[in-house]
């Protein structure tokens, strides 16, 4: 198992340096002179040859003299001891202003991840157990709904229906105006404002998944060691939970992973629209600001999760099934 | 309930049957023991599969409205009208109530109501006066208002004049355009009002001009001299011109405009005036028109009549006139039908004429009101006064085609890497396969918004739009090259492929011509769903901001700055339709790839 998780481990830096190639190449062919815009604000004020002098040591700052690898070099070896530059926005290194919004966004994601996979396997699994029944056929309606109608739809229906008409949450925000409480207080508050997003993110994520899990379900209980189980006199809820939930779990698994990054890219697109302070909205912000130091920071965080969603899927995958750690 | 129900059922499995072209149901046990081929039986499953194949009708349906439609709804880019901003979808805007009818005295259209009198002097309102949440013409309707013979309708607020010569207003009071200043009752009793955009005038009978509201948009002054001989005033936009009573055409403004520069004939011999938006024109008596100012949208194109003119009337960009034979004629931008004279309506004796924005009420000597001109919008207008309908069918064909064009270029590049991958194996695959992962891990959202970021924002608009198809093709290949790659696996170890090796074919001709062939089915599914995935993808990326860039339509960028609760609660329309047929488009599409699995994958069907 070590070797294994080493070799994933080291397939996963390898492929993160890839990445972060690609996008520092891509932030690098970025038209116009980074120096001259840091610069431009002094022109007024200085003659031209002090200008130029200052232009220079801007470039020099910058490191813009020299050829793109050797930035790159530079650029990776500040990274990896976390100084991500800073950000022309907020005149502020990109670590400070990135670490509330990150939290922010861990939080959400990682709580609608969890509500949802809380709905969806009992759900997938209730469907194919009583396949064809009217439930399920309801829920594979309501399913393909789900996962056809893209997330700022849902998310206009939703403020529409409790923000506007019913008055249950608010329309955004991440708490109320000047709000003073702490602790506990804070927290329902807190709630109070997420709710909508979280309940947005979950519904928009339970149609795929709650189809994946019942057709990798409707397979296992199609085979023979069920049958036998079933015939050795054993409970219904043991033949399910016991015998054919753990080998429909394999497939599953593998799907997580493009679930989990659907989901963050589902909360970039929330974010923006519930005004939530979180790395989606900061993206967005960095990318029509030109802040590029912010949102190469932004966007290396979320080829992180991405890679971090890869390994822990490959992880989970060499604990359920013994076969690929020993193939591997 | 159950009678309807097998009808429809016959139908459906008809329409099936049509479809598919196995129409002989009737086929003897022999011919049922014949040899089908794959394909054939793939129509067949798929064409019995009732949600598969409403979906891809509902889905033909919609693609038939997009690709027709922009034939009959031309875009236009620049296009936007403030008058007609947030109207609510419907054709009411003629619709005048029944009291109205035989017995209309006069006439008034604003920007989105209209306001007229009857003969017993009750003012009545129509159209969509609900202008915003707290202005309400029609509830608003000052009471005690005595018999009123004269409306006149503006931009957002309207005045009514009773037979005692008082004035009152409502509507928007902003700019204090529908409060009445006491000036207006100090040089003798009012017999003309006029409104305009954010501005009211009244006119005396010793021919003093009275005018309130913004005067820092519109341009209006009345010099000394010209007080005490004015007999009727109108509004442009932006501007008021007067009539004197020696028939005379006078600029009532301070600033060197197109309409200051009066055309000299118009100096003596004036019966009536009127204007547009950006055009004014005088009426002579031997009814020659005369039109001068900012003329764009064929405002001096008179045509010719067999009468003479006697009286003048304007819409926003049109006019309308009356000749002495009872004969109606009308003149200018036709863009919104408003000169579309009825042909049976010089007969019916018109006595009076009201055109005002896009509406025109011709009305006999005995009240009976004829209308034509601009009913109403199907689907309502947004924020810029454009027609929703006109977006939403342009907006689908930029969406399709959009996610159309980034399928084929996914699907091509996944069926080289994977046919690739698969065929030779070994370290190709190797590499094919970690490249493969590296694509795959890239956050695709984020990573879009870069590519269209950075690179979109220095290239001309066609070509942002081929960089967006791009992107999303490029990206979203791997799914389909695994898919294919699994598949070719399977395929190269029969025996058709050693055949054709034996034989000496070339290795491209055996992945590409034999192999691939086999396995187009499981190529047709998956991009059928990537399909929907790429018009997703589009309208999200667009929504943000970061896509096709407005005012271009798309689906998905139709819905941008909608999330806030002012456009959601008020303005519905401006979002329920673009969302609405974005779903069903891409319900169906995924309708569709499912049945379409459903039909190749036997053992999927059982599911």
């Amino acid at each position: 198992m070590a070797k294994y998780i080493a070799k994933r481990l080291g397939y996963i830096v390898f492929v993160f340096f890839i990445i972060s190639m690609i996008i520092f190449g891509l932030y690098s062919a970025v038209p116009g002179d980074r120096a001259l815009l840091k610069v431009s604000a002094q022109r007024d004020k200085l003659t031209e040859e002090q200008f130029q002098m200052s232009y220079q040591r801007a470039r020099a700052e910058l490191g813009l003299d020299d050829p793109v690898p050797i930035r790159y070099l530079k650029w990776m070896k500040n990274i990896l001891t976390l100084d991500f530059g800073t950000s022309s926005t907020y005149k502020q290194p990109v670590i400070d202003v990135v670490k509330t919004p990150m939290k922010n966004t861990i939080f959400i994601n990682i709580f609608a991840t969890i509500l949802a996979l809380a709905i969806t396997i009992p759900l997938g699994i209730r469907c194919a157990v009583k396949k064809y029944s009217k439930f399920d056929n309801a829920v594979q309606v309501v399913t393909i709904v789900g996962y056809s109608v893209p997330t700022f739809i849902i998310a206009l229906v939703f403020i529409f229906l409790f923000a506007v008409k019913l008055k249950w949450f608010p329309v955004s925000g991440m708490n109320t105006p000047n709000f003073q409480g702490t602790g506990f207080a804070f927290f329902l508050d807190r709630m109070k404002y997420l709710a909508l997003p979280l309940l947005v993110m979950t519904v928009g994520s339970l149609g795929g998944m709650t189809r994946y899990v019942r057709v990798a379900m409707i397979d296992a209980l199609r085979m023979d060691y069920v049958r036998t189980a079933r015939a050795k006199g054993l409970k219904e809820k043991t033949v399910i939970y016991s015998h054919a939930w753990r080998n429909a779990l394999l497939p599953v698994i593998t799907l997580i992973i493009g679930w989990f990054l659907s989901i963050f890219s589902g909360s970039l697109i929330l974010e923006s629209m519930f005004a939530l302070n979180g790395m989606g909205k900061l993206y967005i912000k960095a990318l029509s600001d030109m802040d590029y130091d912010l949102a190469m920071a932004i966007n290396l965080f979320y080829v992180v999760v991405s890679l971090v969603g890869n390994l822990i899927v490959d992880l989970s995958y060499g604990i359920v099934d013994p076969r690929i750690r020993i193939n591997k | 309930m159950s009678k309807q129900k097998k009808e429809k059922k016959s139908f459906l499995s008809l329409l099936v049957r049509n479809l598919v072209g196995n129409k002989n149901k009737n086929i003897s046990i022999l011919e049922e023991e014949q040899m089908q081929s794959p394909f054939r039986t793939v129509l067949k499953n798929f064409g019995h599969n009732k949600i598969a194949m409403t979906g891809l009708i509902v889905f033909l349906l919609i693609f038939a409205f997009v690709i027709i439609g922009p034939f009959f709804y031309h875009l236009d880019l620049s296009y936007s009208e403030t008058s007609q901003i947030n109207m609510a979808p419907g054709f009411k805007q003629m619709k005048m109530p029944s009291a109205l009818n035989n017995n209309a005295a006069y006439i008034s259209q604003g920007a989105t109501f209209a306001v007229g009198v009857s003969n017993d002097g009750e003012v009545y309102v129509w159209g969509q006066p609900k202008i915003s949440t707290t202005i309400n013409m029609k509830k608003q309707i000052p009471e005690n208002m005595g018999k009123v013979t004269m409306v006149a309708a503006g931009y957002d607020h309207a005045l009514a004049l009773n037979e005692d010569g008082e004035v009152f207003g409502w509507g928007n009071d902003r700019l204090k355009q529908s409060t009445i200043p006491h000036e207006v009752y100090a040089y003798g009793k009012v017999v003309q009002i006029a409104a305009g955009y954010q501005i009211s005038a009244a006119v005396t009978e010793d021919g003093y001009v009275v005018f309130w509201g913004n005067e820092s948009v519109n341009d209006v002054r009345v010099k000394k001299l010209q007080q005490g001989k004015i007999e009727k005033v109108a509004f442009t936009a932006d501007a008021m011109i007067g009539l004197t009573y020696d028939g005379e055409v006078l600029y009532l403004g301070k600033q060197e405009t197109a309409y200051k520069n009066v055309p000299e004939t118009l100096a003596s011999g004036v019966v009536d005036i009127a204007a547009t938006a950006s055009t004014c024109a005088g009426l002579l008596e031997d009814g020659t028109v005369v039109v001068w100012g900012n003329i764009t949208k064929g405002e001096n194109m008179v045509p010719e009549t067999t009468g003479k003119i006697t009286s003048l009337s304007a819409g926003r960009y049109h006019y309308s006139a009356l000749t002495d034979a009872g004969e109606v004629v009308a003149w200018g931008a036709d863009d919104l039908g408003q000169i579309d004279v009825p042909s049976s309506l010089s007969k019916k004796g018109i006595t009076a004429l009201y055109s005002g924005y896009y509406q025109n009420y011709a009305v006999t000597d005995e009240g009976k009101v004829y209308t034509w001109g601009l009913k109403g919008y199907l689907l309502g207008t947004d924020g810029l006064g454009r027609d929703i309908m006109t977006r939403l069918v342009n907006g689908g064909k930029m969406t399709m085609t959009i996610g159309a064009v980034s399928v084929i270029i996914s699907t091509i590049i996944g069926i080289i890497v994977g046919g690739i991958s698969g065929f030779f194996g070994g370290k190709i695959d190797m590499l094919l396969q970690r490249f493969t992962e590296i694509v795959s891990a890239l956050p695709f959202l984020p990573f879009a918004m870069i590519l269209s970021s950075i690179v979109g924002n220095s290239i001309p608009e066609t070509q942002r739009i081929m960089l967006i198809m791009v992107v999303l093709g490029v990206l979203s290949w791997p799914g389909l090259s695994r898919l294919v790659r699994a598949q070719v696996l399977a395929e190269r170890e029969k025996e058709f492929v050693t055949a054709a090796r034996a034989m000496g074919v070339k290795k491209n001709m055996i992945i590409f011509k034999h192999i691939i062939p086999n396995v187009v089915s499981t190529i047709i599914v998956s991009a059928t769903l990537d399909f929907a995935t790429c018009m997703l993808t589009e309208s999200t990326l667009s929504y943000l901001g970061f896509g096709v860039a407005l005012p271009r339509p798309t689906w998905g960028n139709m819905l941008t700055g909608s999330n806030n609760s002012v456009i959601i609660q008020n303005y519905w329309w401006q979002w329920v339709f673009a969302a609405v047929i974005l779903s069903i488009c891409v319900i169906c599409i995924n309708c569709v790839g499912d049945g379409l699995r459903d039909a190749i994958d036997p053992k999927s069907n059982e599911r």
